[in-house]
């Protein structure tokens, strides 16, 4: 069940089918970023792909017969009206055709008719149809899938052909089951259940002893977790410098270097960041030390280098020497930029309050600690935005509430109107109304007794406190006990075991946080394998666009009550 | 019931054939080998009850290991596990793919049938038209059509012309015909269209077309037509001068024929220069597996191969990286025809290549372990004899602390059987092994007989084995030959130590 693995070996397969020969890769925007977040580009080069193109850029295109056209296509009309057009004035001499979800015969009957040429050696579907992250982790790239707290019905197809080419992919015929509370996921276990049904062949596999499970949720029934800033290095850098198909901008660093504006965070090419990715910020800083050590020493040969023989030595350890101090110079310079922000925003005390309001529950210490951050000048607006917002996710039905008060002071600090809006909006996305699960947990007698244990132990780390609702959710399914009654199962059949394959996908963005969790679970529970997906990856400034979409067109319950001077 | 028959049997039974196996992996092996190809259902139903029993058997170990491994792990939270997670690196099978390309090709082949037919048939009347014997005057090729006589021409005895009352408009154009827009007729399919409408084929093309061989040079085969649509005259000029009437669509189906075969036949030079460089690549990769195995004996100083070999093996593999690099160089610097269409992406591409092939320079060249030069391969050759001999000597003494040892309570009987021999058989059994595998000894008569030590006589016929499996290319046999070699070669000067010693 390794989604990387899935894609990568989809990819090579194209390559290996059309034989010896130069080759290019004609794409579309989707799957170009499918097969970027598999394949290292040094790594294609050695399989014979030579050019990049992408299917819409037809006249600019030109003609090399000589080529070997590999097709990698999303089967959207307009690509299929695209590449009919290319087969009726083939730019190159043969071309093998893949789609990567379902196409129809009608399709498939278009671009016959359109190859007078004879061009075309291979039409088929490899369902490489999802951006593989990670191993275990998924994205389909979906920004603002929820529209006026519904689904946008395009975006709703989208989501239920990815999911289902991921199936395939993995060779996974699932039970499905679904987030009650949710229309949207029931919607969405609905779509993937019809398209299941639909081509019943292609879903026939070898059956295993227990049945893997494919779990809807929705991220509406914890919009804590995107919210909070995060202190593991592949989420913090994502929380704070945007991570976008594995890529991170540091043109905004300060003096920094032109090879380094833009870098490849890839845990396929770069040992450190896949040792590292999950770790806390602060084991990364000793991390980078020896790292750096290391690197020293070598470089220390590097300056030692008098005869001949130490530099042929030298070349001879080049390709990793490169490639180590590319990968030094690359991880210091995000991990130094990252603490310097932590300074400049004072984001230590600001995530310690996060925290605090998400995991403890100490109303009126709490509310002042937000005036004081209030008043402190270093801290973003945006940070006190996130803070107001969590404030009144948890205290919601508090007495003292002072929600009201809060959103005055960040009218004072300058905040925009459309922003203040956010805090009404997260409550209207994900209030208590529109939660199916106890999100605070405040009446689960077993999280009482752990939080008065961990009072009296004393908190390991404050700033990581917190726990994704996923975790006990997961914890319930693994176990047997997730309650039938909040997650009903699509269809009749019922697993009886526990679980072993699981999927879970996320309407509405899963996190990095979430994608930790689940890489630690699976590390820790013999014989369970999850996969996360979501319709994108959030981090606080992502899900606050999504957050405007949702609501967008509600009348809301809770009328911007301004005013009060 | 049948076991009462037989008897009960115990153990780790094959449900099918009764075989006894040690152990559940070796009987689960044993029935996916033999029994695989039997009835998948059974193997599906067995399979399953293997692994419940198989959970039972070895359940309690396992779940031993998990509780230690939970309570490690008390507090998952706090444990950070690396990014890297072996288990899911394991073999994956390849997602499901649906193939469409059968249907494609009915649909498309439907339709090129059609071409395909209708350009043969094409072809067999162009050829027929351009038979040296033929008539040459326009008259005869015509026919001449007077009131008295209707002599069929050349050109409609091989092509049935469509009368010309049969047609009242241009077939292509639609434009009713007049005196002023007269009727012409294809002189490949018969049909009639208006002058506007004609294309002229030239003979020279005409020539490639039905016979590959013949070359032409020109930008197309056709010849625009004249512009003065009703000089007749001009017309009957084209005529003489090699071209011949015929329409668009006969157009159309000769030049996609023509540029299938073209595209077939013909390599630019890109082609050309590409195809070499990955052969050398393949060649080189070919010969690393060889090389590599050579250097690191070679350069501990042991004798199994030969340092001249291993020097040629690496003067070819620096030969063929060379290749490499120079023509990857050639193909960046090709002549790109600034004025072409694909000038950039052309461009593009020799880039691309140039850089995949210094990927592969680093990967490969750089990284080619260098030989020891052949002195220092002398030296290196002598140190480790010396080194071989000072083990022996530590072995011999510690041997021979043993037995004084041992003498002191055993009788002295016992030392005198000779070690060597004991040895020796051991390597003969390593040679009958390799026998057994399919390698005859090579009687070199001559340089057996001289050497009279059954060791280096063994020697030798492992040489020869290993040059017999080198020949046959079976590489893997190779490596364990040479294995035996080196082994007999230890055991060799052993025994030189010894017998000098003694």
């Amino acid at each position: 069940m390794n989604v990387i693995l899935a894609v990568k070996q989809y990819v090579s397969k194209m390559i290996e089918e059309s034989g010896p020969g130069m080759k290019v890769l004609l794409m579309d925007a989707d799957t170009t970023v499918f097969v970027s977040m598999v394949y290292a580009k040094s790594e294609i080069l050695q399989k014979e792909v030579y050019l990049f193109e992408k299917i819409d850029s037809g006249a600019s295109r030109e003609s090399m017969k000589h080529l070997k056209c590999i097709t990698f296509l999303r089967p959207t009309k307009e690509n299929v009206a695209l590449l009919a057009n290319e087969l009726k004035a083939p730019k190159y001499g043969l071309y093998y055709i893949y789609f990567s979800n379902v196409i129809s015969k009608q399709d498939v009957k278009i671009l016959a008719e359109a190859d007078d040429q004879e061009v075309v050696r291979e039409v088929q579907e490899f369902y490489g149809d999802y951006i593989a992250v990670n191993p275990h982790l998924f994205s389909l790239n979906i920004s603002n899938c929820c529209q006026s707290l519904r689904w946008a019905q395009p975006m709703l197809s989208r989501t239920a052909q990815g999911l289902t080419a991921l199936l395939l992919s993995v060779k996974k015929c699932p039970m499905i089951r679904y987030q009650n509370s949710s229309e949207m996921a029931r919607e969405l276990a609905d779509n993937v259940k019809r398209i299941i049904t639909n081509n019943a062949a292609l879903f026939e596999f070898r059956r295993t002893d227990v049945a893997p499970v494919l779990l809807i949720l929705d991220r509406r029934d914890d919009a804590v977790t995107p919210l909070l800033n995060q202190w593991t290095y592949e989420a913090m850098v994502h929380e704070v410098l945007g991570i976008e198909n594995s890529k991170i901008n540091l043109s905004k660093v300060p003096g920094i270097s032109k090879d380094l504006k833009e870098v490849l965070l890839s845990a396929e090419t770069d040992e450190f960041y896949s040792e590292n990715m999950y770790q806390s910020f602060g084991e990364i800083g000793t991390n980078i030390k020896n790292l750096m050590d290391e690197f020293q020493k070598q470089s220390k040969n590097h300056t030692k280098v008098e005869s001949i023989q130490d530099m042929k030595n030298f070349i001879e350890n080049y390709p990793q020497f490169r490639k180590m101090s590319g990968t030094v110079s690359k991880h210091v310079t995000v991990v130094s930029e990252l603490s310097r922000l932590v300074g400049l925003y004072n984001l230590l005390n600001v995530s310690e309050t996060e925290q605090e309001i998400a995991c403890q529950s100490d109303h009126s210490n709490q509310l002042q600690q937000i005036k004081v951050l209030m008043e402190n000048d270093k801290v973003r607006p945006m940070d006190l935005l996130r803070l107001v917002m969590l404030y009144a996710l948890r205290y919601e039905a508090h007495t003292n509430n002072d929600m009201v008060g809060l959103i005055d002071l960040l009218k004072r600090k300058g905040i925009s109107e459309d922003k203040r809006a956010m805090v009404h909006a997260v409550l209207e996305y994900g209030g208590r109304k529109a939660r199916g699960s106890d999100l605070f947990r405040s009446g689960d007698p077993v999280n009482i007794t752990r939080r008065i244990l961990q009072n009296l132990k004393g908190v390991e780390n404050v700033y990581t406190q917190h726990q994704p609702l996923l975790a006990s959710t997961l914890d319930q399914l693994i176990k047997g006990k997730l309650k039938e009654a909040s997650y009903p199962y699509m269809g009749a059949n019922q697993l009886k075991d526990r679980p072993q394959d699981v999927i879970v996908f996320i309407i509405g963005g899963c996190t990095y946080a979430e994608s930790k969790l689940v890489h630690t679970l699976n590390r820790t529970t013999h014989g369970v394998k999850i996969i996360l997906g979501g319709t994108t990856i959030h981090n606080f400034e992502s899900f606050l666009s999504e957050l405007s979409t949702a609501v967008k067109g509600q009348a809301t319950k809770y009328p911007a009550r301004t005013g009060r001077h | 019931m049948a076991s009462d028959a037989t008897g009960i049997m115990e153990g780790f039974l094959c449900p099918v054939c009764l075989k006894d196996f040690g152990t559940v992996s070796q009987l689960q092996d044993h029935f996916e080998d033999v029994h695989s190809s039997e009835d998948k259902a059974v193997l599906q139903s067995l399979k399953g009850f293997f692994d419940k029993a198989k959970r039972r058997i070895l359940g309690n170990k396992e779940f031993g290991f998990r509780e230690s491994n939970t309570q490690n792990n008390e507090n998952p939270s706090t444990t950070c596990f690396s990014g890297y997670d072996p288990t899911w690196w394991e073999y994956q099978e390849l997602g499901v793919t649906q193939y469409h390309t059968d249907a494609f090709r009915a649909v498309r082949d439907a339709r090129i049938d059609h071409f395909v037919v209708e350009t043969n048939k094409l072809l067999i009347r162009l050829d027929k038209l351009l038979d040296p014997d033929a008539p040459r005057e326009a008259s005869k090729r015509k026919g001449i059509v007077t009131m008295f006589s209707d002599y069929l021409g050349f050109e409609k005895s091989i092509v049935p012309w469509v009368p010309d009352g049969a047609v009242p408009a241009c077939l292509s154009c639609e434009e009713s015909f007049s005196i002023l827009r007269r009727k012409h007729h294809c002189r490949l399919c018969g049909g009639i269209m208006c002058n506007k409408c004609s294309e002229f084929l030239g003979l020279t093309y005409a020539q490639k077309l039905v016979n590959p061989a013949v070359s032409f040079e020109g930008e197309s085969g056709f010849l625009k037509r004249s512009d003065s649509s009703t000089s007749l005259n001009s017309l009957m000029g084209l005529e003489a001068e090699g071209h011949m009437r015929i329409c668009k669509g006969c157009r159309m189906l000769l030049e996609r024929r023509d540029q299938m075969t073209e595209q077939r036949n013909i390599k630019p030079t890109l082609v050309l220069l590409y195809e070499k460089m990955r052969g050398c690549m393949r060649d080189a990769n070919e010969l690393i597996p060889e090389y590599l195995p050579m250097v690191d004996s070679l350069s501990i100083g042991e004798a199994t191969y030969s340092w001249r070999e291993a020097q040629a093996l690496r003067n070819k593999l620096v030969r063929l990286y060379d290749a490499v690099d120079q023509l990857s160089k050639r193909i960046l610097c090709l002549e790109i025809k600034p004025e072409s269409p694909s000038a950039l992406k052309q461009q593009q591409l020799q880039k691309a290549i140039r850089v995949s092939a210094s990927y592969f320079m680093q990967e490969n060249l750089i990284g080619l372990q260098a030989l020891p030069s052949e002195d220092q391969y002398e030296e290196l050759k002598t140190a480790r004899r010396v080194e071989v001999q000072r083990k022996i000597a530590a072995e011999r003494q510690a041997e021979m602390e043993a037995q004084q040892r041992e003498r002191q309570s055993q009788d002295d009987t016992e030392r005198s059987r000779p070690n060597g021999d004991k040895k020796l058989g051991h390597t003969r059994n390593d040679s009958h092994d390799s026998v057994g595998k399919g390698w005859k000894p090579v009687e070199e008569g001559s340089r057996v007989s001289k050497v009279a030590d059954p060791m280096l006589q063994q020697m030798e016929i492992i040489r020869g084995y290993i040059k017999q499996a080198k020949e046959a290319q079976r590489w893997d046999e190779v490596e364990m030959l040479e294995h035996n070699l080196k082994d007999l070669k230890d055991e060799y000067y052993r025994q030189q130590t010894i017998n000098f010693k003694s």
